[in-house]
Parts: C-alpha cells; sequence; structure tokens
C-alpha cells in the first residue's frame, strides 16, 4: 500500500498561509480549535452561552493578532494564553454580582445531609465543581481547570501565563484548600472523603 | 478501553496517566473507587473531552468567519478615511509645532541681537569720551617703590606739568 502524505497542515502551516491571507485556513484552524477552545472557556466560566461568546472573541482576537505570534513557540501555547486572558478578564468584570448570587445559593446547600450515603457520580461532581469553584479567583480557577481538566503540566501552564511554575503550583494549592473548605460548608459529604483518608 | 479491574489495580494517588484518566472520565463506579481512594482526583472527573458549543461547531464558525469577514470589510471601507484624517492630524501637529517652534527662535534671536545693537551704539560714544576726558591731575604721590619721571614742557608758556609714574602698587583708578 502506497503511505499517502497527510492532507493536514499543522498549526504552524496554516499560520503561515493565514498571514498570506487566505480566510480558509482561518476558517481551518477555528474549525480544529473550536472544541478545546470552549471547553476551556466552559469549564472556566461554567456557563455555556457565555463561554460560546467568549470563545468566539478569543478566535476574533486571534484573527486581529495573528501576525504578533512567534511561530518558534507552540501555537496552542500561544492560543491558550489568549484563552485564558480574556476567560479571566471576563469572570474579574462578572465576579461581584455572582458573589451575590452565591450566597444564596450557599444557604440552601447547607442542608445537604451528610450521613448519606456518599456515589460520587460524574454528573454531581459537574454540579458541585460550578458550585464550590465560584470562591476561586479567576486565575485560580482557570490554573486548576487547565490542570485537572485539561491536564496540562504546571509547566506548561506556567508557559502560557507567563508566570513562574511555582506560582502556578501555589495557586493549585490554595485552590484544593479553599474548594475543600467550601465542600465543608456546602456539600458536607464530600468533605468526608478527605477526614476520611 | 481499559477494564475496571486493570483501572483498580493500577490506579494511584496522584495519577496522571493518560488511560488511567480516560478511564477515570468514563466509569462512575471506578470515579466512586478513585474518589474514595484519593479525593483530590474526583474534579479530574469532570475534564478530558471537548465539549461542542452550543448549536454545533459548524454554527460556531459560520458565526466567527461572518464576524471576521464584517470586520475585514469595515478594516478596508475604514482605513483609508482614518488614514487621511491621521495624517491630516499629523501634519497639522507638524505645522504647528514648526511655526510656533520658529516663532520662539525669532523672539529669542531679537532678544539675543538687539542688546548688542544697543552695546555697540554706547561703545562709540564712550570710546569717544576716553579720549577727551583727561584724568584728574595728581597733585602729590609717594611710594618707596615708584619711578617718577617729569615730563619737560616744550612750550615756555604752558603750565601743564606731565608726570609718569610707573610704580607696581599703582591703583587704577588714578
Amino acid at each position: 500500500m502506497i503511505p499517502t502524505q497527510s492532507a493536514e497542515p499543522d498549526d504552524r502551516e496554516l499560520v503561515r498561509t493565514i498571514r498570506e491571507g487566505s480566510s480558509d485556513a482561518f476558517e481551518q484552524l477555528v474549525r480544529r480549535k473550536t472544541s478545546k477552545v470552549y471547553a476551556l472557556c466552559y469549564r472556566v466560566i461554567g456557563n455555556s452561552e457565555d463561554a460560546k461568546d467568549i470563545a468566539q472573541l478569543v478566535f476574533i482576537k486571534l484573527w486581529e493578532n495573528l501576525e504578533k505570534y512567534d511561530s518558534q513557540f507552540a501555537f496552542d501555547t500561544w492560543l491558550y494564553r489568549m484563552v485564558t486572558n480574556v476567560a479571566i478578564d471576563f469572570m474579574r468584570s462578572r465576579q461581584s454580582r455572582d458573589n451575590a448570587v452565591n450566597s444564596n445559593l450557599r444557604l440552601v446547600k447547607t442542608a445537604t445531609e451528610p450521613e448519606q450515603a456518599l456515589i460520587v457520580q460524574r454528573k454531581e461532581i459537574d454540579n458541585v465543581f460550578a458550585d464550590i469553584s465560584t470562591v476561586l479567583s479567576p486565575k485560580q480557577k482557570t490554573i486548576f481547570v487547565m490542570n485537572q481538566m485539561e491536564d496540562l503540566p504546571s509547566v506548561e501552564i506556567a508557559k502560557i501565563l507567563g508566570c513562574r511554575e511555582s506560582t502556578v503550583r501555589n495557586h493549585l494549592f490554595n485552590a484544593r484548600k479553599l474548594m475543600q473548605r467550601q465542600l465543608q460548608k456546602r456539600y458536607p459529604e464530600y468533605a468526608q472523603l478527605w477526614r476520611s483518608q | 478501553m481499559m477494564a475496571c479491574s486493570d483501572f483498580r489495580a493500577q490506579f494511584q494517588a496522584g495519577t496522571d496517566d493518560a488511560a488511567l484518566l480516560r478511564h477515570l472520565r468514563t466509569c462512575d463506579p471506578c470515579l466512586d473507587y478513585a474518589a474514595h481512594s484519593d479525593p483530590d482526583v474526583m474534579f479530574r472527573a469532570i475534564g478530558g473531552d471537548e465539549i461542542v458549543p452550543p448549536g454545533g461547531i459548524d454554527a460556531f464558525v459560520a458565526d466567527v468567519m461572518h464576524t471576521v469577514r464584517l470586520r475585514g470589510a469595515e478594516g478596508v471601507i475604514a482605513p483609508p478615511a482614518s488614514t487621511w484624517h491621521r495624517r491630516l492630524a499629523i501634519a497639522a501637529t507638524l505645522a504647528i509645532g514648526i511655526s510656533g517652534a520658529s516663532l520662539v527662535y525669532q523672539v529669542e534671536h531679537r532678544a539675543r541681537v538687539a542688546p548688542a545693537q544697543s552695546v555697540a551704539a554706547v561703545r562709540h560714544p564712550v570710546e569717544r569720551q576716553i579720549t577727551l576726558t583727561t584724568k584728574p591731575a595728581v597733585q602729590a604721590y609717594s611710594s618707596p617703590n615708584a619711578t617718577i619721571v617729569e615730563v619737560p614742557s616744550e612750550t615756555p608758556n604752558d603750565n601743564t606739568q606731565i608726570v609718569m609714574i610707573v610704580d607696581e602698587n599703582l591703583p587704577a583708578d588714578l
């Protein structure tokens, strides 16, 4: 069998073609990265409509700033940096409004029975995370999502955010601590998991 | 796909193993097992898969491309107008700057030239004054280091006495 050459250009080649003026290449790049970008936005922002808007904004910014991309660095690192910047800005502007809503939610959730036998399920964890991660700062949440859900190592996250790896680890440590405290308050049945260790 | 028994045999706290995480994210019983032995792994179950935006990828991409084309079209029309305005503003700023600078230069130049002319005008009569004015006559001068020479008058009826005083300590205003 004759080996066929891959017709798919890599990210750098696509960027080069886009810089030459091809909007088709840009469309190809958007299609390729949409799921990744949207997933990160959704996990950080926690709302599908806002996440969609932010993801679209990221791609528009990408189009406008593509000249600034230095092809000696990984394209995904540069793209993720753009995603995190836009998402963090959005969360910061939204944070004060959310705090008021969350204080009400906390009162409702405290009534959960801690004695119930706990079966950890993915869908439930999704909701738990959406509730308790509101105590995290936008940066802490972004780092936590990138590390725990996008499986990015701390060294890569440091590159994306342009900070030290130790800073990323500190944020991760603090995020875990804050979330455990929140679990204790709002989901004591989950907090028991840590106590039984 | 990894078997649950393999997952439970291989799972360790703080794992980053891609195959284990993939299984954790798709199997609730194994997630429950893992969360009870390492609660920190709990939230890792959320991640992993790529999520499709509401409306689907095609609609999403179409929206992005529509916005990009729209902005591109605005960019084609807008830049000449904005460039023209910008150029005009730059030219106006330069013109104001240059005329302002030349005005300042002229004022300063005049200020510098004017005192020189007045000095010149003053200097001329002063020179004349020096040639015409005689120093006050010395009535008496006494110094151990002075050499005093009396110049004899050439005309017989002239009462003027000319005396040359050579002395290092002679006051300058004499």
